[in-house]
């Protein structure tokens, strides 16, 4: 199994990005005035950065996703060597406790209203 | 090592061409559907029935003047949409198209990229999209791009969740991350009589998937991040002319791959369409062809289902998104997922 068919691909998708961009810079007409430049706002000058607080939930959010997400992630395995295997009562079992562990989790998380986006 | 080579290339060309070749097409028919579905006339001036009107307009693209904001942080704010692009062409390279063929005594798979790890290659490379959204939301300095940015991948990785509990249950049934060894499942027949498609094994995980593939792609009713009415554009607000352009590719592109994800899993993928039987028959060799043509088709429904949608519902509110993803998908998916397990095991004692 050799990563060389991904690295060309890679690299194919990646060079049709930037022709096209290149065409455009090439082809396109030159900016004449200085106001195009400036930020995109209601005819005002914008208050304060961009790149000011925000709200806390997003990142919230994230977290949780990286927490659940790992944890599906450990079934990928157990689902796929299923069929195949000789001690299916254990392996149900070992689902369903595992299932239950999950499941209290994310009661956790919605009694703690992290997920609760209304103000 | 050159002939090896040349069939990469080949495999590459064709893989991107498909895809990248009927955005026009896409772009046209969703235009036109609107307008159908609206009473409007619509695009009808460029060609015949305006089918050129999408040509017309990567001219426009081209031409167009190049307008860098003098606010940006400059390199990130040109990279983005390559690297948007970049991201939503990757999965492409493990997608099948047709069964594998001998070409003399050499088996010969239609991906590009063929991992041992069969469709976990497609979610790795999926779950890159919003990397992309997030580095041109964050380079664009400016509010409405970072928000759309910050909406946009917060929604992304939400709906992920119920897709993947999807995915294990599907993995349960067909014991196998093999695309093409779930396609061959699909192929038998239930009962005798209707095919062994996913959507009758697994009819909770694919009204599940099909939720998660309009979030994902950031299609209307779920097109938070770019809310028309609060944000402007979102995340591509500051991005004018090949750069927007780019945007505009990967959102359909991405389209294209979560409905070729879908319609294999779910409804048979390159299994041959009804009455195609008969021309195997009489024509054994064209079997390859009409397996691409049967997906083609397939896919091609779905992408007139996600115009059919965004003209028919309108967009949720932020906070009704993620108490559906978070409190209605999320529980659905486990508990299917745990229904689907102890049905299998008791029916298999």
């Amino acid at each position: 199994m050799s990563l060389f068919p991904f690295v060309v691909f890679s690299v194919i998708s990646l060079s049709i990005g930037l022709v096209l961009i290149l065409i455009s810079n090439i082809l396109g007409t030159k900016p004449k005035t200085k106001r195009l430049h400036d930020i995109y706002e209601s005819g005002m000058d914008p208050v304060g950065s961009a790149t000011k607080r925000y709200d806390i939930k997003f990142y919230l959010t994230a977290i949780l996703f990286l927490l659940f997400d790992v944890e599906i992630v450990f079934l990928f395995p157990w689902a796929l060597s299923y069929q195949s295997s000789s001690i299916k009562p254990l392996m149900l079992a070992e689902f369903v406790f595992f299932m239950f562990v999950l499941i209290v989790g994310y009661l956790f998380v919605l009694l703690s209203k992290s997920l609760d986006w209304e103000e | 090592m050159l002939d090896e080579f040349l069939e990469i290339l080949i495999k590459t060309v064709v893989i991107l061409a498909i895809p990248l070749g009927s955005i026009p097409l896409i772009l046209q028919m969703e235009r036109r559907g609107a307008a159908w579905i609206q009473k409007r006339v619509g695009p009808n001036r460029v060609g015949p029935y305006g089918l050129f009107q999408p040509l017309a307009d990567v001219f426009k693209f081209l031409f167009k003047e190049e307008v860098v904001p003098s606010h940006v942080k400059k390199f990130f704010y040109i990279i983005a949409p390559i690297l948007s692009l970049l991201m939503a062409l990757l999965p492409l390279a493990g997608l099948p198209l047709c069964a594998p063929f001998f070409i003399g005594d050499q088996k010969v798979y239609p991906e590009v990229f063929r991992s041992g790890l069969g469709i976990f290659y497609v979610f790795a490379a999926t779950a890159l999209g919003p990397y992309g959204i997030l580095l041109a939301g964050w380079a664009s300095n400016n509010k409405f791009s970072m928000l759309g940015a910050l909406r946009a991948c917060a929604q992304m990785i939400s709906y992920e969740l119920a897709i993947s509990t999807t995915i294990v249950a599907i993995f349960f049934i067909y014991g196998s991350s093999d695309l093409h060894v779930m396609v061959e499942k699909q192929n038998e027949s239930l009962y005798g009589i209707i095919p062994a498609w996913g959507v009758f094994l697994q009819p909770v995980g694919c009204v599940l998937f099909l939720v998660g593939i309009f979030a994902e792609s950031n299609r209307l009713p779920f097109d938070l991040a770019e809310g028309e009415s609060e944000l402007v554009a979102g995340y591509h607000v500051e991005y004018s002319s090949m750069k927007f352009a780019l945007f505009y590719m990967a959102e359909y592109v991405h389209m294209i791959i979560l409905s070729t994800l879908f319609v294999t899993i779910f409804f048979g993928g390159y299994g041959l369409l009804p009455g195609m039987g008969f021309v195997v028959e009489n024509l054994p060799s064209s079997i390859y062809f009409l397996q691409a043509i049967s997906l083609i088709s397939k896919v091609a429904i779905m992408m007139w289902f996600f115009v059919w949608v965004r003209w028919s519902i309108p967009r949720f509110r932020y906070d009704q998104l993620m108490n559906l993803g978070w409190k209605t998908l999320l529980p659905i998916g486990l508990v299917n997922l745990l229904v689907t397990v102890i049905v299998i095991y008791l029916r298999s004692n």
